[in-house]
């Protein structure tokens, strides 16, 4: 069985009744309810081949959780079609169920009531795994996410990043090929986060699991994804490698130069502007947009070249600034 | 021999639950002992100047109202403490875990709720034995009646659960069933007979009452036990529990089939 995911075309609309403002409002909207039809996520296809990490961004509301839910089969999508891991999710849940696993958040499957062996415990029973291949599993997850010294704890005294680590081997205890995480990292320090997506790249180098997640963080997507894909409006604007996205999208860099005599007239060069200036200090920017843009390390060349400086630095573009980038031609482009 | 899957143990929460969390056992040990301490009193005290009322006589008075109270322990676990309740997981979001795992729902659900229905049983029983011993309840009048007592408890608990199931079922299309619940509570604790057996209501509401569900859950079940209702008329009243299954079953069967489409838009 391979651990793959395919989509192709899928969509959801929901019908939601419109909630009118103010008081007469809402009475009428009692008596007369109006229904409109919202497009959560509309014609989206992409791949993710077994042993990826797959980064599914975009902004609130994009349509990542529904796409998720799709393909975990909780929710039948209203056309389109996914398989997982050979399995068409929607169709097939229960035998879909032996394939993936999953984390929402911060919304825990394991019973707060209960120490956490005996979460996994249930888990193991109701996913009928072996005592001895659970006790193995236990021990790997264990050694990376340092679970023995709280397992014994109740789930309500846990703190956030205990209880987190915990669901993410709740959710691998069954050892499923296929993994939806969405923010599994939120609310977490910097701590957890690095052993979470530590345990994630293990999760996908070493076990060939493969991930689907989804993220605000940009420093998770940075560490983790080799590639991504960005939804908006329920529709898929990009799928690429990171180091592609970035190309295109990424050539918002800055150059501030220190000119060794404040008196130096001071003018554009070929593909390089001056964004501006304050006595010795000048600020450089690439002259077009995204992929046509001069690179940073050709701008700093011909900044060099034709300037003399007393310093200069470069503050390159984060995903961070990626991505907005993205999202703005995206928008643009809708 | 047929082997059990082990998903069985999913039962095992409520009991494993109750057991880690000490201080619930105490306030429920005490809350049992005061109610049966003092609606035992209540009924020796309505019964002083009277014989025999509504069909009943004093001992039969008690023993209804003390059964009552031991048997309303079988479903009044805490679950909402252990936000454990279909309300809880609807709100938090966390009800997709009832659909993500490789069980259906419906048999988590039923799984759990018999767990906590054996060890409310528990708990039930040794009150039983108390409440015997000290004479606060009497003996069945026979074997026959103990044993039809035992099959109309069991029949009845399996009314109430699908009519608790109901209500639970409700969040899947309203996200509060706390109004509905308190109507359920009240509705089940007068026409069921916890607050005073049926006997004691006028005819017309015994006779509203028989269209409901309620009076099959532990009116008649305590009925038969006290021998309010004799034997001769067992297998009516024990074919009109079953009918009440049979009729709650597909209802709740449909319900789960319904609640399935309206997961994402209320616990997304």
């Amino acid at each position: 069985m391979t651990g793959s995911i395919e989509v192709r075309g899928l969509s959801r609309t929901f019908h939601t009744t419109v909630r009118r403002p103010g008081f007469a409002g809402a009475l009428r909207s009692l008596v007369n309810p109006e229904r409109v039809a919202k497009h959560a996520v509309s014609d989206v296809t992409f791949d993710v081949a077994q042993g990826e990490l797959l980064a599914l961004l975009g902004p609130n509301g994009a349509g990542k959780s529904t796409t998720i839910k799709m393909l975990t089969g909780i929710l039948t999508p209203t056309s389109g079609t996914a398989r997982v891991a050979g399995v068409v999710p929607y169709e097939e849940r229960e035998r879909n169920a032996r394939n993936i696993g999953a984390v929402f958040g911060q919304r825990t499957q394991l019973w707060w009531d209960l120490p956490v062996r005996e979460s996994f415990a249930i888990l193991r029973d109701i996913y009928e795994v072996p005592k001895a291949e659970h006790a193995a599993r236990l021990k790997e997850f264990d050694e990376l996410l340092e679970l023995s010294s709280f397992w014994d704890t109740r789930v309500r005294h846990l703190s956030l990043g205990q209880r987190v680590r915990c669901d993410l081997a709740a959710a691998l205890l069954h050892d499923p090929p296929v993994v939806f995480l969405d923010e599994p990292t939120i609310g977490m320090d910097v701590v957890v986060k690095e052993q979470v997506r530590e345990f994630l790249r293990h999760q996908v180098a070493e076990r060939g699991r493969t991930v689907l997640l989804t993220t605000h963080d940009m420093t998770e997507v940075e560490r983790l994804a080799e590639r991504v894909v960005l939804i908006n409006h329920g529709r898929l604007v990009l799928d690429g490698a990171l180091d592609e996205i970035r190309r295109r999208f990424g050539s918002t860099w800055q150059l501030r130069a220190t000119l060794a005599d404040p008196h130096t007239e001071v003018a554009g060069l070929p593909g390089v502007v001056v964004v501006r200036r304050e006595g010795r200090q000048v600020v450089f920017g690439p002259e077009g947009p995204g992929a046509e843009a001069l690179s940073v390390h050709q701008a700093l060349k011909l900044v060099i070249e034709r300037y003399e400086l007393a310093g200069i630095a470069i503050d390159e573009a984060d995903l961070e600034d990626v991505m907005r980038a993205a999202y703005a031609q995206a928008e643009a482009a809708l | 021999m047929t082997v059990l899957p082990p998903a069985w143990r999913v039962g095992r929460v409520t009991p494993l639950g109750e057991l880690h969390t000490p201080p619930r056992m105490t306030a429920a040990l005490l809350r049992l002992a005061v109610q049966i301490v003092l609606v035992a009193s209540l009924w020796h005290g309505l019964y002083a100047a009277a014989g025999t009322t509504a069909g009943l006589d004093r001992d039969q008075a008690v023993s209804y109202a003390v059964l009552a109270v031991l048997a309303s322990r079988l479903r009044e676990i805490d679950q909402y403490a252990a936000r454990d309740t279909v309300i809880q997981h609807m709100h938090f979001g966390t009800i997709v875990y009832w659909y993500l795992r490789p069980m259906p729902p419906q048999r988590y659900y039923a799984l759990r709720a018999l767990g906590e229905q054996l060890y409310g049983l528990a708990w039930s029983l040794a009150g039983y034995l108390v409440c015997l011993a000290a004479g606060v309840v009497q003996p069945p009048a026979s074997a026959a009646v103990a044993g039809v007592f035992a099959l109309s408890m069991l029949f009845g608990q399996w009314v109430l659960y699908y009519v608790m199931l109901v209500i639970d079922q409700l969040c899947f299309w309203t996200l509060r069933n706390g109004a509905a619940l308190l109507i359920l509570i009240f509705a089940q604790n007068l026409l069921s007979g916890v607050y005073a057996p049926l006997w004691f209501f006028p005819d017309w509401f015994i006779t509203l009452s028989s269209f409901l569900p309620f009076q099959a859950t532990l009116s008649v079940p305590l009925s038969l036990y006290v021998g309010r209702i004799p034997l001769s008329d067992a297998a009516f009243q024990l074919s009109v529990q079953a009918g009440w299954i049979v009729v709650l079953a597909l209802f709740t069967r449909f319900l789960w089939r319904r609640a399935a489409r309206r997961v994402i838009s209320q616990g997304g």
